[in-house]
C-alpha cells in the first residue's frame, strides 16, 4: 500500500512537473513542497508540543517484516527543519535558475525540480520511518535525488567527478546500513530501530553501533568520511548545497541519535559516548582548520558544515557520557545544546549558501580573491550574509551562541561536578579552539568578499538579486534572529526531544535551562540597546562636527592600489604555517622572489587540499580501476553476448540448486 | 547597592590601569612622564573631534566602534569585584563573557578589513589568529575555576568562602598568573603587541584602528581599557579568593597587578618577533591545560 502510494506520488509529481510550462515549474514544485511541509508539520507540531506519538501508517515490507511510519518528537524536530529549509530552497531556486532557463532544456529543468521535491519528500520519509526496508528505501531515494541535483551542471568535468565520488561514498555507507539492519533482523526478526534494544541487550552493542555510526557518519560527514562534502558542495547549484548542507547531512545525525537512544547499558553507553565525543572533536577540528585555509567560498562553507557536525557530536557525546554516569542535568543540557545547534546550523548554513549563490549568479565565481567590496553593490545580500556570519561564529546576540552556550554549559557543569572531568575538559578545549578558528575562517570569508575594494571588474558590474531570493533568505534569517533574541521560548522546540531521551528532562529545563536563558535573553537585549544608544550618541554628536571623507590612510605611502589589500590567502597565512601538516598544497605558477627588485608578471595559485583525499588516490583505488577495466570487457554491447550471460547465469543457478547450495 | 559599587569599581579599575602603566614606565625610565590622567584627557579630546572616513568603507565601519564598545561594556558588567555582585550574572556567564568579547574582536577585524588597507589587513589577520589561539586558554582557565569552586558563574566562583586551604591557594594563584598572561595578549601589550611602536608593519591592535578618528577612536580606547580591567579583575579576584579578601583588597590589586606588571615588562623587555607570538600564545594555552590538570589532581587529593 505504502509503496504503491509512493509510486503514485512520484508519477503524479513527475507528470505535473514535466507538463507545466517552463516558467511555472518552480511554482508547481513550490506548491508540492509547501503541501508536503504543511501536512507533515501538523502532526510534527502535535508530537513536539503535545507529546503525542503518532503512527501514520503500517507498512508491510518485502524484507524486514512489518514497519510503520510514525512521528515522535525526535522525528518531528527534523521534519520541521526539513520543511522550513525545503520551502526556502524552492523559493530561492527560481531566481538562481532564471538564467539557466534559456541554456538548459525544459526536460533538464523538470528533472531538477522533480529531484528537488523528491529529496525533500525522501528526507521526511527517512525521519518518520521506523526503520528496516522503508527506511533504506527512503535513504536510497534521498541519495539518488541529491545525486541528480549535484549533476545539474554536468558538462563541467569536476561536477561529474564530484557527483560520482558522492554516489560511490553514499553507497559504501548504504551497504554498511544494510548490514546494520540485516543484523538487527537476524537477531530480533524485524528490522525496526526499536528492535535495536533487543540487539543491544544481548551484548553486541559496540559492533552494531559502530556499523551504524559509520553508515550514518558517511552522510553526516564524520572524519574521515567527509571527503565528499567539499567536493560535492562547490559542484552543486547553491540552493542544492543549501539544502544538502543545511538539512540532508543532518539525517546522518538523526540516524545516530536514533541508534544511540537504544543503548541502555550504562557501561556500554559510556564507551559509545566516548567514541562519539572523540569523533566530534576530530571532525570539528579537522573541519574548521581546513575551512580556514580554503580559498573558495563554497568549499569553505562545506568544511564549516563538517566542523558544525563535529560540534553537534561533541554535544551528543558529552550528553551520552553524562547519562552513563547518571548525571541527568548535564545530559539534558548538552543534549538540548546539540539538538538546538542542529536546528540552528540548518538555518545559518542554508542562508550562507544562498548568499554564496547570489554571488555566484552575479559574478560566476566563488573564488574568494575575485571579490572585494561587494557590500556596496549587493547591500541586502551583504546584510543577510553578515547576520549568518555572526550566527555561525556563535556570537551573541544570534542563535548560534545559544546552541554552543548550552554545549559549553554541559561541559562546564560536568567539570564542576567532577564527573568525566578529563573528557569534558578535552571537549571544552576542542570547542574553544574550534570557536576561535571559526572566527578566523568567517571573518576571512566575509571580509574578502564583501569588504574592502573590488579585486575584479565583475564586482563593479554586479547588482542586487531579485526580491524573491531575498524573501527566501529572509525565512532562515527570521528564525536565526528569533532563536537568538528569545532563546527561552525557542528552547521549547527541543524540549520534547530531550524528554524523549531523558525522562525527567522537563524538570531540568524548567528549573535550570529556561531561567538561565531568560537571563541570556536579557543580556542580549541589553547588548543591543547599549550598542544602539552608543551609535545614536555618536551619530548625534557628529552632526555638529566636521565629518569628511578621504582615501584610506596608506601609512605615508601614496601609491597604494587595490591589489595590495589583504587577500583571503594572506589572511589565513598564519594559521597555514601552523597547520601545514594537515593540508597538501598544490602550487601553480611561481611566487615573486625576494631578489626580484622589479618583478615581472607572475601567476600564482595555491590550493589547499585535504590530506585525507590522498587515501582515495591510493593503491587500492588503482587496483579497483584495474579490476573494473577487466570486468568492463564483459560489456561488449552485443545483445547475443548478453543473452549468453543470462543463460550462463541460469545454468550456474541450476547447478548450484542441484547440489542444494542455494 | 553592591551592584552599583561593583560597577563603579570596575570603571575605576579601567580608568586607573592605563595611568599606572604610564607612571610605572616613566619612573622606571627615569623620565618625568605624562600625568596620571593624561589618557583621560586624550580620550576627552578625541570625543569632541570630528571624523574622517575612508571612501572605501561601508556602513559596517561606522557602526563597528559602537558594537566594539557595547560588547566590552556588557562583558565588564559580568565581572564581580571579589565577593560583590555584578549586574549580569547567571550560570555559565563565563561563556557569555568570552563570546561577548569575541563579538568585539570579530567586529573590529571586519572594520579593519573594510578599509581595504594592506596594513590593516595585516593587523586583522594577526588579531584573528592570536584570538583563535588564546580562546582555549581562556576557556580552560574558566574550567579550572569551575572545577575548583564548583560554580560556573563569576559571582558564585568568587563568592566562594572558605577558610585557608592550601590546594585552593595553589590553584588560585596559578590561575591568577594565567589570567595576567591572558591580559597581556588580550589587551595587546608587550611582549605580544606594542601599542607604542611607530612602525605599522609590526603593530597588531593599533594598526587595525588606523582609519578611525574622533569619537570612534575614543570608543575603541575606552573599550580597550574595559577589556583590560575585566581580565585583571579576574586575576585579582582569583588571588582574593585564596583568603576571602573583599573588594577593598581586589580593586587595588587588580589595578596594581596589571599596571605594574605591564609597566615593568614594557620597560625591561622587547616585544617578540611576530613569528614568535604564535609560540608564545600556544604556550599560554598549554600552561592553562597544565594548570587545569594540576587542579584536577589536587581536587582528587592526589599528592604531587
Amino acid at each position: 500500500m505504502f509503496y504503491i502510494s509512493l509510486l503514485l506520488f512520484l508519477t503524479l509529481l513527475t507528470a505535473a512537473l514535466f507538463l507545466t510550462p517552463l516558467r511555472w515549474k518552480m511554482w508547481v514544485a513550490f506548491a508540492a513542497t509547501s503541501l508536503l511541509a504543511i501536512s507533515a508539520a501538523i502532526p510534527a507540531i502535535g508530537a513536539l508540543w503535545g507529546g503525542v506519538e503518532m503512527e501514520i501508517m503500517q507498512i508491510s515490507s518485502p524484507f524486514f517484516g512489518s514497519e510503520a511510519l510514525f512521528i515522535d518528537p525526535l522525528s518531528a524536530l527534523f521534519v520541521l527543519v526539513i520543511g522550513i529549509a525545503g520551502v526556502a530552497t524552492m523559493l530561492y531556486s527560481r531566481g538562481y535558475l532564471a538564467h539557466y532557463l534559456n541554456e538548459k532544456s525544459s526536460v533538464h529543468i523538470s528533472l531538477h525540480y522533480t529531484a528537488l521535491v523528491v529529496l525533500v519528500a525522501s528526507m521526511m520519509l527517512v525521519v518518520i520511518s521506523s526503520g528496516g526496508f522503508s527506511f533504506l528505501f527512503a535513504w536510497e531515494l534521498m541519495t539518488i535525488a541529491s545525486f541528480l541535483l549535484i549533476l545539474f551542471d554536468a558538462q563541467r568535468q569536476q561536477v561529474l567527478r564530484a557527483a560520482l565520488a558522492y554516489l560511490i561514498m553514499m553507497h559504501i555507507g548504504f551497504v554498511l546500513l544494510v548490514a546494520g539492519f540485516a543484523s538487527i533482523y537476524a537477531m530480533s526478526g524485524s528490522g525496526n530501530f526499536a528492535d535495536l534494544a533487543i540487539c543491544f541487550s544481548c551484548g553486541k552493542t559496540l559492533p552494531i553501533f559502530i556499523l551504524f555510526l559509520l553508515g550514518f557518519g558517511m552522510k553526516a560527514g564524520l572524519f574521515p568520511m567527509h571527503v565528499w562534502l567539499p567536493e560535492a558542495h562547490p559542484a552543486a547549484p547553491s540552493h542544492v548545497s543549501a539544502i544538502m548542507s543545511g538539512v540532508m547531512i543532518k539525517t546522518g545525525v538523526y540516524g545516530i541519535l536514533r541508534t544511540l537512544w537504544y543503548v541502555a547499558d550504562k557501561q556500554e553507553l559510556h564507551v559509545v559516548g566516548l567514541i562519539i565525543l572523540a569523533a566530534g572533536i576530530i571532525t570539528g577540528l579537522w573541519g574548521v582548520i581546513l575551512a580556514a585555509v580554503q580559498n573558495d567560498a563554497k568549499r569553505l562553507l562545506a568544511y564549516s558544515s563538517i566542523e558544525n557536525i563535529g560540534v553537534i557530536f561533541i554535544g551528543v557525546g558529552i550528553s551520552a557520557l553524562a547519562h552513563a554516569t547518571g548525571n541527568n542535568a548535564v545530559a539534558t543540557v548538552a543534549m538540548c545544546g546539540a539538538l538546538l545547534h542542529t536546528v540552528n546550523h540548518s538555518f545559518f548554513k542554508s542562508l550562507l549558501f544562498f548568499g554564496a549563490g547570489n554571488l555566484y549568479s552575479q559574478m560566476h565565481t566563488t573564488l574568494l580573491d575575485r571579490f572585494g567590496g561587494v557590500a556596496k553593490h549587493m547591500p541586502m545580500t551583504a546584510i543577510l550574509f553578515f547576520i549568518a556570519t555572526i550566527a555561525i561564529c556563535a556570537l551573541p546576540p544570534l542563535n548560534g551562541f545559544i546552541g554552543e552556550f548550552l554545549i559549553y554549559l554541559g561541559m562546564l557543569d560536568s567539570i564542576r561536578e567532577g564527573v568525566n572531568t578529563i573528557y569534558a575538559a578535552g571537549g571544552l578545549l576542542a570547542l574553544a579552539l574550534i570557536g576561535g578558528i571559526v572566527v578566523l575562517a568567517f571573518t576571512k570569508l566575509y571580509s574578502t568578499i564583501f569588504l574592502g575594494s573590488p579585486r575584479d571588474h565583475h564586482v563593479a558590474e554586479s547588482s542586487e538579486v531579485d526580491n524573491l531570493r531575498i524573501a527566501a533568505m529572509a525565512i532562515p534569517t527570521t528564525c536565526i534572529i528569533l532563536i537568538g533574541l528569545l532563546p527561552q521560548f525557542a528552547i521549547n522546540i527541543v524540549e520534547g526531544v530531550a524528554e524523549q531521551f531523558y525522562p525527567n528532562a522537563t524538570s531540568v529545563l524548567e528549573g535550570y535551562i529556561t531561567p538561565n536563558l531568560w537571563k541570556i535573553s536579557l543580556t542580549v537585549w541589553m547588548l543591543i540597546i547599549i550598542i544602539a544608544l552608543l551609535y545614536i550618541f555618536k551619530h548625534r554628536a557628529q552632526k555638529s562636527r566636521s565629518v569628511t571623507q578621504g582615501p584610506t590612510w596608506g601609512c605615508g605611502f601614496t601609491a597604494t592600489n587595490i591589489r595590495m589589500q589583504y587577500t583571503g590567502e594572506s589572511f589565513s597565512e598564519g594559521l597555514e604555517s601552523i597547520a601545514t601538516n594537515l593540508t597538501q598544497n598544490t602550487i601553480e605558477g611561481r611566487a615573486v622572489g625576494k631578489s626580484e627588485i622589479f618583478p615581472s608578471t607572475h601567476g600564482y595559485n595555491i590550493k589547499h587540499k585535504d590530506k585525507i583525499d590522498r587515501l582515495f588516490a591510493a593503491w587500492w583505488m588503482e587496483l579497483l580501476h584495474i579490476i573494473n577495466k577487466r570486468i568492463m570487457r564483459l560489456r561488449t554491447g552485443k545483445i547475443n553476448h548478453y543473452i549468453l550471460f543470462a543463460l550462463l547465469f541460469l545454468v550456474v543457478i541450476f547447478i548450484l540448486s542441484l547440489f542444494n547450495l542455494i | 547597592m553592591a551592584i552599583v559599587l561593583n560597577t563603579l569599581l570596575i570603571v575605576l579599575t579601567a580608568i586607573a590601569i592605563p595611568g599606572i602603566i604610564n607612571r610605572t614606565r616613566a619612573v622606571l625610565a627615569g623620565r618625568k612622564g605624562v600625568p596620571f590622567v593624561q589618557h583621560l584627557r586624550n580620550v576627552n579630546v578625541l570625543l569632541r573631534k570630528g571624523a574622517v572616513y575612508s571612501t572605501t568603507t561601508t556602513a559596517l565601519f561606522k557602526i563597528a566602534p559602537a558594537i566594539y564598545l557595547g560588547a566590552a561594556i556588557v562583558a565588564a558588567l559580568m565581572i564581580p569585584v571579589a565577593d560583590l555582585y555584578p549586574l549580569i550574572s547567571f550560570k555559565g556567564d563565563v561563556i557569555c563573557f568570552a563570546y561577548t568579547l569575541a563579538l568585539a574582536r570579530v567586529i573590529i577585524i571586519m572594520a579593519a578589513m573594510d578599509t581595504g588597507s594592506s596594513f590593516e589587513g595585516m593587523g586583522a589577520a594577526r588579531e584573528a589568529l592570536y584570538g583563535a589561539l588564546i580562546e582555549p586558554a581562556l576557556m580552560i582557565g574558566f574550567a579550572t575555576l569551575a572545577l575548583f569552586c564548583g560554580y560556573t558563574s563569576f559571582a558564585d566562583i568568587f563568592e566562594y568562602e572558605q577558610s585557608f586551604d592550601l590546594h585552593l591557594t595553589i590553584v588560585m594563584l596559578l590561575t591568577a598568573f594565567l589570567f595576567v598572561k591572558i591580559t597581556f595578549v588580550e589587551s595587546g601589550r608587550v611582549p605580544v603587541d606594542d601599542p607604542r611602536t611607530h612602525l605599522e608593519l609590526t603593530m597588531i591592535h593599533e594598526v587595525m584602528c588606523l582609519d578611525y578618528s574622533g569619537i570612534d577612536m575614543g570608543m575603541i580606547h575606552i573599550a580597550g581599557w574595559l577589556k583590560t580591567a575585566c581580565f585583571s579583575m579576574i586575576a585579582a579576584n582569583a588571588v582574593a579568593a585564596t583568603g576571602c579578601f573583599h573588594w577593598w583588597f581586589a580593586t587595588p590589586l587588580a589595578i596594581l597587578l596589571t599596571g605594574l606588571s605591564v609597566g615593568i615588562v614594557e620597560s625591561t623587555q622587547a616585544r617578540n618577533k611576530l613569528s614568535r607570538n604564535t609560540t608564545f600564545i600556544v604556550t599560554i594555552s598549554a600552561l592553562a591545560a597544565l594548570i587545569f590538570f594540576i587542579g584536577y589532581l589536587l581536587k582528587l587529593n592526589i599528592n604531587i
